[in-house]
């Protein structure tokens, strides 16, 4: 926790060093960047028990080394890492790494804490410390990247210029066509935007829908080019405006990236905030999200497409860890020895101090440092990190082998098996597909499911207990074997799918979002407390004779507290106000008496409506309540063209849009009688 | 306390610019010409001659080696850099043997009889402290420095002799060096040049604009097409990234196709090279030969499926054998690949090929 201070006051002195030269010239700031090193979710457990995922290695390097290099090749002078979850390790990493020497051109703050369970936690934890001063970058402590954003960057800046902080955030997105191996289905969007401006109007994930729809009013705003677009491959890299960390401290309930971008478009026309895009075709860049993507990225990168972030460039400068690299994209580290008759087909690493016996074949596989492999071995697709024993006779296809597994002679892997850290298995068997082992028991795990934040040390000697309690079953993992058998998960989509709906709640189980403009909501508590509300609300208003500046206010701030759309705000408003006599008098008042307590009111309330009541989709919306209304109090017809000609008159609604309810609105028999009704014909000429 | 800080100054410095080495090493980024380069190198060179702590030559030899080999590890494939930190390496041997009033010649010149007579591979120790040697070695780099300012100016400036009206020239790609050259002869004469586009990179078009904007008659041609169009060519004159101690080039991708066709037709194939793309390396040393950029020019990543059924590979540099080259042309006249061997021994000491 020193060091911790140590940094802060470090990054607090720069700060208040470097504001009264920023506040001349903006755009000598120095570009910052938020850098999450928390995935908070558990696609990689069991493997993540034992390594936060941004020490996993990609390629022999950690994950959060490629981060770092991708922000200081753009340009950031200052980072601040947050980590969470084994905090302790990831800050040992980075105080060893290249990063934190005194000449690295990026600054790395680490922040650590306990606390943080989203993104929006973290976010609102760097407005709490005011650790941004202009535009910053965000991204994942699991993002390998070589994109160029500072087009990107230039664009945001303009468009902030521009037109006065309209613009909160830049997402980048690459051009990819559906079907590439590097898309993650988790992270399927479509995304509806303005081609002119690269202003997003409607961003949906897709995954597991079968159906999209697009509220129609997007359609309406900017200007008249749209696109709709699902070749697009979130990078998970934003440029971000100051104001994203104060909007996710206004919105407590912003946990994710993906609950921000929702919120900022449903509120748009409120808030006046807007989100653009940058679409890029060059450059890599991908999140390593879950097990199936970490193949396909490590594959990308043996592949030389995130280059010059290849293998051999040994950009974290570490020593004698270098490699060379020859045709087939053969990568050996030094110190590697091969055996008699072994083959590296294509795209092998091979890291430092490795040997490999007699007769073995590998093929597009990445092996660790210090590992050691017997004979007639065969590897396909297999990711064996460091310290990794195995024996002869072995077979392993697609799957991923944690440091200090042990495998035993004879022993065959299955696609998509997981060994975690420490695990023995063997000899002489052979797991089925999509088996996980690890020295955790997953009933240990279930214990703490709630507790995962726990520290290490405490988590570590927890586990030692169990581990002494329980007996390793033989049958599933070999005579000599260590470790449980957990859940059989796989790199496989459906069941990953699974996985995630059981294992990251705080991910996946956040409930529809009630605002969501495609589904027109059913009557749930909230638009009931919040007519009861604005009811209250105009009440008290006419008690105490506020203003109507006040009245908008509260109604706002209610609609934020229900978390209630546009759209609803206008109907009820408008349920409420025509309601109102009866709501005071009994529903016993004829027409007339009706009339003659109501249009006061409307006087009144007319600003109030023209707050809301603004485009044509509003009027209508309106409009479309007003029939309601009228339908269920039939009695009460003849007043209805009284109060919508005084509606016209108060100029709260438009003379287009009345003839244009009264010629399409009909859609029951009821509602059209309505309009058949005397009064209303004759309204309707009268227009 | 100035020392202190001047040092952590050369150290920012000299971080900057393995930075930036590492970073333009891509074959897609903006092209940085080796020019720039070997100048960016000699500058920060004499700076850390002039800023460093060193009493002796012995460690000022030192330091700079040290030094040049985080350099060149940045980025293997940028010789430039090695051979600048050869030719100062070199410059601080010649001060020191002419502070200690030996003969520069004797020193040099390995000879059988030396071989025979000296006990070890060096009986110098460079431990002798001079006070002169600092700035007798900053004035000796600084000549290096105008040197290299005009390499390009030295060997455009020999162009007439190379180049006759009505010629049909073909290139490749795009050489700083040879379009200097062939816009010094356009002032002159009227001859026509081919540029093969050199794809994926098809820096050949932006070489194609560059000339016809300087009023030469240019076309562009496929790759494909070299073979094809050499019938009708006068003469080739290529540029290169390195030549190799053999005699040898390592060039843009395509040129030893070029250069084979060439042959083919008995076209001769000039090579404008200055002398700091003069590398003691042998084309044997097939670790950092080759380098392999992102597959993204040949194949895009946007194409989807196919990706992961494909290996695409993108090679950046191709090796042309000496025996397909007729002439080199460098800052100081005209060479056969044969007589490199001499020039290379001229330029670098013989203990400095291993930094």
């Amino acid at each position: 926790m020193a060091g911790k201070g140590g940094k802060q006051s470090r990054s607090s002195s720069g700060l208040s060093g470097r504001k009264g030269a920023g506040d001349q010239e903006e755009e000598e700031q120095p570009l910052q960047a938020v850098l999450v090193a928390d995935s908070f979710n558990r696609r990689f457990f069991p493997v993540t028990k034992d390594q936060p995922r941004a020490l996993l290695p990609l390629g022999n390097v950690a994950m959060i080394d490629y981060t770092l290099e991708f922000l200081t090749s753009t340009g950031v002078q200052e980072t601040f890492v947050f980590c969470c979850w084994m905090a302790s390790k990831i800050k040992e990493h980075l105080l060893k790494s290249k990063w934190c020497r005194p000449t690295s051109p990026n600054t790395v703050h680490i922040i650590t804490s306990e606390m943080y369970r989203s993104l929006g936690d973290v976010l609102r934890d760097v407005d709490a410390k005011s650790l941004v001063r202009s535009d910053f970058v965000l991204v994942y402590g699991d993002v390998v990247s070589n994109v160029d954003i500072s087009q990107a960057l230039q664009e945001h800046r303009h468009r902030r210029k521009m037109d006065k902080n309209i613009s909160v955030m830049t997402m980048i997105c690459k051009e990819s066509s559906p079907g590439h191996k590097s898309r993650c289905e988790e992270d399927d969007v479509i995304v509806a935007m303005d081609s002119r401006s690269q202003r997003i109007l409607h961003y949906h994930k897709t995954q597991g829908l079968k159906r999209l729809q697009f509220p129609v009013n997007i359609f309406h705003s900017g200007s008249n080019e749209f696109e709709i677009r699902h070749d697009l491959l979130d990078c998970h890299i934003s440029i971000c405006s100051p104001q994203v960390a104060e909007l996710f401290t206004d919105n407590f309930d912003y946990q994710t990236r993906n609950d921000f971008v929702r919120g900022i478009l449903v509120n748009e026309e409120i808030l006046g905030n807007q989100i653009h895009m940058h679409v890029t075709k060059d450059g890599y860049g991908v999140r390593v999200s879950n097990l199936l993507m970490y193949d396909s990225v490590s594959s990308d990168l043996v592949r030389r497409w995130v280059y010059p972030l290849t293998p051999e460039a040994n950009f974290v400068d570490q020593k004698g860890r270098s490699c060379t690299y020859s045709r087939h994209n053969v990568y050996r580290g030094s110190g590697v020895s091969l055996g008699h008759g072994s083959q590296m087909e294509e795209n092998v690493l091979i890291g430092c101090d490795t040997s490999i016996g007699a007769n073995c074949y590998i093929s597009n596989s990445v092996i660790g440092n210090n590992c050691t492999i017997g004979d007639n071995v065969n590897l396909d697709h297999a990711y064996i990190w460091n310290n990794v024993h195995i024996a002869s006779n072995v077979v392993i296809s697609q799957s991923v082998v944690c440091d200090k597994v042990e495998v035993k002679t004879g022993v065959t892997l299955n696609k998509q098996c997981v060994l975690a850290y420490n695990v023995v298995i063997g000899p002489d068997i052979s797991l089925p597909e999509g088996t996980v082992v690890s020295m955790h028991h997953p009933d240990e795990e279930e214990d703490e499911d709630d507790d995962e934040f726990l520290s290490d040390d405490a988590e570590v000697g927890h586990s030692k207990d169990k581990t002494k309690l329980k007996a390793f079953n033989p049958a599933e993992v070999g005579a000599e074997g260590k470790g449980y058998i957990w859940k059989a998960s796989s790199l496989d989509d459906t069941e990953d799918e699974e996985l995630v709906r059981k294992n990251c709640e705080s991910e996946d189980s956040e409930p529809d979002d009630p605002d969501d403009p495609v589904i027109p909501s059913p009557e749930t508590d909230d638009v009931k407390v919040f007519q009861m509300e604005v009811l209250g609300t105009l009440q008290r208003g006419l008690e105490e004779n506020i203003g109507f500046d006040n009245l908008v206010l509260e109604i706002n701030s209610l609609k934020y507290a229900y978390n209630i759309t546009m759209k609803e705000v206008i109907q009820i408003l408008t349920s409420v106000v025509l309601e109102y006599p009866f709501q005071q008098q009994g529903p016993q008042l004829t027409p007339a008496q009706y009339v003659a307590l109501l249009l006061p009111l409307l006087k009144k309330w007319a600003p109030v409506f023209k707050n809301y009541v603004k485009r044509v989709q509003d009027h209508l919306d309106c409009l479309s309540a007003f029939e309601e209304h009228f339908l269920e109090q039939d009695s009460h017809w003849p007043a209805m063209v009284k109060v919508l000609m005084n509606m016209y008159q108060l100029e709260i609604l438009e003379e287009e849009t009345i003839l244009r309810w009264f010629s399409q609105g009909a859609t029951t028999d009821k509602s059209r009688q309505l309009r058949k009704n005397q009064g209303v014909r004759t309204g309707h000429t009268a227009l | 306390m100035p020392g202190p800080d001047k040092e952590t100054d050369l150290t920012e410095r000299i971080e900057a610019f393995l930075f930036d080495l590492n970073r333009g090493g891509s074959g897609a980024g903006p092209l940085r010409g080796s020019a720039e380069t070997a100048r960016e190198t000699t500058a920060l060179l004499r700076r850390i001659t002039a800023q460093a702590r060193w009493s002796s030559a012995g460690d000022l030899m030192e330091i700079i080696r040290n030094e040049g080999r985080r350099m060149t590890a940045a980025q293997p494939s940028e010789t430039t850099v090695g051979n600048m930190i050869r030719r100062v390496l070199k410059i601080i041997r010649e001060e020191y043997a002419r502070s200690r009033g030996s003969s520069e010649e004797a020193d040099q010149q390995e000879s059988l009889h030396k071989l025979l007579t000296s006990g070890g591979v060096s009986d110098e120790n460079f431990r002798q402290p001079f006070a002169a040697l600092k700035p007798n070695v900053i004035e000796a780099i600084n000549e290096l420095l105008t040197e290299l300012e005009g390499t390009t100016d030295n060997i455009a400036m020999q162009a007439l002799e190379h180049i006759h009206s009505n010629e049909v020239i073909m290139t490749i790609g795009r050489s700083r060096t040879v379009e200097a050259f062939l816009k010094d002869a356009a002032r002159k004469r009227k001859f026509h040049v081919i540029v093969a586009e050199c794809a994926p990179f098809c820096q050949g078009h932006e070489m194609a604009t560059s000339l016809s904007k300087a009023g030469i008659e240019t076309t562009v041609i496929t790759d494909a097409a070299i073979f094809a169009v050499m019938s009708r060519v006068n003469k080739v004159i290529i540029g290169t990234q390195t030549v190799l101690a053999n005699g040898g080039l390592r060039a843009v991708n395509g040129t030893h196709t070029l250069a084979l066709a060439a042959k083919h037709h008995s076209t001769p194939l000039i090579v404008c090279a200055p002398m700091f793309k003069l590398s003691p390396q042998f084309p044997n040393e097939e670790d950092t030969f080759h380098k392999f950029v992102s597959p993204h020019e040949v194949l895009p990543f946007t194409e989807g499926e196919i990706l992961s059924k494909v290996n695409v590979h993108c090679p950046v540099f191709d090796y042309v054998p000496p025996e397909l080259i007729t002439l080199f042309i460098s800052n100081i006249g005209g060479h056969a690949p044969s007589y490199i061997y001499r020039l290379m021994s001229e330029l670098y000491h013989p203990e400095d090929h291993e930094l």
